[in-house]
């Protein structure tokens, strides 16, 4: 084989992007809430879809048992739920954090047990403590997955407090 | 096809070194093979098109194909000549393909057809004839598929069905059809419908099942016909989310049901429960209650009076402080889960009126435990005690708090605050077999050693407990433990010396000490483990210099995952043919010609190796990333080499006769 082919292989083979699956496709970013001062945008940085969510209070002073409204299709079963919060601040982390939403011996929220193929529709409360937001701009990785590690919904958040 | 050059092993002298180079022109190859559109999970057997959009079965997929994930593709209309091909499938997922219609006789040609998927098809109608054709549907998934009426699913040929999933749907009536044959059913699920009353005809279509399990999870139930349940025996029962729980209760008298699942959710609207909400449970018999979740207005000991055939009950998060002295026949109880409460003292649970418990669970309490003196000592039979994720600390655990737990077996009381431990700590508990003591960070005095007298122990989990490895003496007594997990505990020196503390452990199977910081191990230290067959070194910082201590280890499971080994030199080779699975994944290997003997031996062995896809070249910069499985490497002499080198031999020693023959006949001039 000559020189050139091999170049062009190895070129191909380690290139980044070239191989792999086409350009990924950014879903758009949304408004969970804005209100006085406090903006919440999220992405969804799960490659296969979007989904729907927004805040019902959005305040500097967060509330206690905020109620949220989310809608998805669920592409993993969730008899077990994971969510994973990593809280980065000026580029930072600041917080990492891991909650069980769905056990076996212990499913918190009706949609626990959910199918793969189901469409999800949540409108409630979710149980988190109040506190408040100090002035700035936080990047905020949320990933929702399932016992075998597999992704349920993933959100790049930023939430800006002026 | 990849060819590359490849430098040789050792330094050359500069004269030669092109010449050699040559030589040796050793050559590597990458095989990449194209990628498929469907992941082959097994052989002509097991396949995956999730995700693919695909509007019909790919040519690609064999026609012995069995098992087909086909979720999430595109496939509006199914007909007979839409899966005709694969006559041999017996697992057909179809969760949300778009699907609106089913054609007649569309599975005709699947005789072994077992389980078929329809979850969150938009679908508009489905033939009569449409599931004829398997011999044996046993699993049928409906669920959010738009249905509104149990008439909707063909009856014809579901004689063998076992489960039906019908929850997301928008049922108000769960009456089957005259001629739906039931009798066969295990699972029927109605989650989330709009089922609000049970009629004593609505049941009597299931009169004929046995074991049955019902799911009614989030449908409101409002009523239910008396009689309905009458002498009806269920394996499981479930009503969750139900907001008035004495409408359960009163419609199943004289019903036996195995397992009752009561609970209710944190985004349902609850009613408080009353000792008098609960009184229809004495008219029928459950073994297992779950009531997770919910508040008890007036707790007391009335409130248990009709719980007494009760074997089971399970109180998670019902916001419990305590719960009632006194309680008289709750003699059955075996089972008791007390997790994610509010108790402050172990006491508290009054464990005096549960003389037959076996296993006691109280996980993950919402404050700090404190376990106290002897609050368990009346469960005499207790085998079985969950204490973990509880912020317990103890400075002198565990003989005072355990007092009396003689038959005790297993203990988890992991994930606390730091306990202290000194010589034999659990003398109150001699028949354990599992000790989990994971993330509690544990004081031990070297040379003190807690576990003596646990002669019975075969697991023990040590993970992240902050150990002092050192102590030689923190295993004594273990002579029949089997399975040691000392994940994430630090070795003086990032070293594992020749004494060390397994000498104690005999027995051993299984070791873990993956994530432990290790740099070396001592090539006796583990001299006296005889019965190894899993051991776990991932995560650290080895190098193939340890594989010395594994030498006397055969046919076992071997993780050398996530490591600093870079080259495998031949002597070590015959230590690692000897084991049944190795796993070498992410570790910086070397794929250049001198480590040539391990490159030849991973080829001829990659049947042992697990993760074989994550095990890759580090060097050289060329072959970096590339998998192990893809390089070969050909660093001998071919017999052109060898003719060249001969040739050249050849020359320089003529070479060299002249010098010599000149050099002498000048001197003789000169002379």
């Amino acid at each position: 084989m000559t020189r050139f082919t091999t170049t062009l292989l190895v070129w191909t083979l380690i290139s980044p992007g070239s191989g792999g699956p086409a350009a990924d496709t950014a879903w758009p970013t949304h408004t969970a809430c804005r209100n006085e001062g406090l903006e919440v945008l999220y992405q969804s940085c799960d490659p296969l879809q979007d989904f729907g969510f927004s805040v019902d209070q959005c305040s500097k002073q967060l509330k206690p048992n905020l109620r949220i409204r989310l809608g998805i299709i669920l592409r993993e079963d969730i008899k077990e739920l994971y969510l994973d919060i990593s809280l980065i601040s000026k580029g930072a982390s600041v917080l990492n954090y891991s909650y069980p939403i769905c056990e076996v011996d212990l499913p918190k929220f009706s949609f626990c047990g959910r199918k793969k193929g189901e469409q999800v529709y949540y409108a409630g409360p979710v149980n988190n403590p109040g506190f408040d937001i100090f002035k700035g701009e936080y990047q905020i990785l949320l990933e929702l997955y399932n016992e075998k590690r597999a992704t349920v919904a993933c959100a790049n958040v930023t939430v800006i407090c002026s | 096809m990849l060819s590359c050059s490849c430098t040789g092993p050792g330094m050359a002298p500069a004269v030669s070194c092109y010449f050699l180079v040559v030589l040796l022109s050793a050559s590597c190859e990458v095989v990449t093979s194209s990628d498929q559109m469907c992941i082959e999970k097994k052989t002509n057997k097991i396949y995956n098109c999730e995700n693919l959009d695909l509007s019909e079965v790919p040519d690609t997929l064999p026609n012995t194909t069995e098992f087909l994930e086909f979720s999430f593709n595109s496939l509006p209309t199914i007909q007979n000549t839409t899966f005709r091909r694969l006559i041999n499938l017996i697992f057909l997922d179809l969760t949300r393909c778009q699907i609106n219609w089913i054609h007649e006789n569309a599975f005709q040609s699947h005789p072994q057809l077992s389980t078929l998927v329809l979850t969150g098809n938009p679908l508009i109608f489905v033939a009569e004839t449409a599931l004829s054709g398997p011999e044996s549907l046993k699993h049928l998934f409906l669920t959010q598929t738009g249905l509104f009426s149990l008439e909707f699913i063909p009856a014809h040929n579901l004689k063998n069905l076992e489960s039906l999933y019908l929850g997301g749907n928008y049922i108000s009536s769960m009456k089957f059809p005259k001629d739906f044959p039931t009798r066969n059913l295990k699972v029927l699920d109605f989650q989330n419908n709009a089922i609000h009353y049970l009629s004593r005809e609505d049941m009597d279509s299931l009169r004929a099942t046995t074991n049955l399990s019902l799911n009614f999870n989030g449908n409101d139930i409002k009523g239910i016909e008396p009689g309905a349940f009458k002498s009806m025996v269920f394996q499981s029962l479930k009503f969750g989310g139900t907001v008035n729980l004495s409408v359960i209760f009163s419609g199943l008298h004289n019903s036996t049901i195995q397992s009752l699942w009561l609970g209710t959710f944190e985004d349902t609207e609850d009613q408080d429960l009353s000792s008098s909400m609960l009184e229809g449970l004495c008219e029928m018999s459950v073994e297992s209650m779950n009531l997770q979740k919910h508040h008890f207005s007036d707790l007391s000991s009335a409130t248990f009076q009709c719980f007494t055939h009760l074997q089971e009950l399970d109180l998670t998060a019902t916001h419990l402080q305590k719960l009632p002295s006194g309680l008289k026949d709750m003699h059955s109880l075996k089972k008791l889960v007390l997790n994610v409460n509010k108790f402050n003292q172990l006491c508290q649970i009054n464990a005096d009126s549960f003389p037959s418990l076996t296993h006691l669970y109280l996980k993950g309490n919402v404050i700090k435990l404190q376990l106290g003196a002897g609050c368990l000592e009346k469960l005499e039979n207790l085998q079985t005690l969950d204490l973990s994720h509880n912020d317990i600390e103890a400075s002198d655990c565990c003989n005072l708090q355990l007092k009396n737990l003689s038959h005790l077996q297993s203990l988890n009381l992991s994930y606390n605050e730091p306990l202290g431990l000194r010589n034999e700590a659990f003398k109150a508990c001699p028949r354990l077999e599992l000790l989990d003591l994971a993330f509690t960070h544990l004081h031990v005095n070297a040379p003190q050693g807690p576990f003596q007298n646990l002669h019975l122990l075969q697991v023990l989990n040590l993970s992240h407990c902050f150990l002092d490895t050192s102590n030689q003496h923190l295993l004594a007594g273990l002579e029949n433990l089997r399975h040691l997990n000392l994940q994430g505990n630090h070795f003086q020196d990032g070293n594992i010396p020749k004494t060390n503390l397994f000498q104690m452990v005999g027995s051993l199977e299984i070791l873990v000490l993956s994530s432990c910081d290790l740099f070396s191990i001592d090539r006796e230290a583990f001299h006296g483990l005889g019965n190894i067959v899993h051991v776990d070194l991932s995560h650290n910082n080895l190098t193939s210099d340890s594989i010395n201590a594994l030498s006397q280890f055969k046919g076992t499971y071997l993780n050398l995952a996530t490591n600093s080994i870079r080259i495998i030199p031949p002597h070590l080779l015959p230590t690692l043919s000897q084991q049944n699975i190795i796993n070498l994944s992410h570790n910086p290997l070397d794929c250049t010609c001198s480590n040539v003997h391990f490159l030849t031996w991973y080829k001829e062995n990659v049947q042992k190796l697990e993760d074989f896809k994550e095990t890759r070249c580090a060097y050289p910069p060329s072959l970096q990333g590339v998998q192990l499985s893809d390089v070969t490497l050909s660093c001998g002499i071919t017999a052109v080499s060898i003719f060249f080198l001969t040739v050249f031999l050849f020359l320089l020693a003529a070479l060299l006769l002249y010098t010599v023959k000149f050099f002498l006949r000048w001197k003789y001039q000169h002379l």
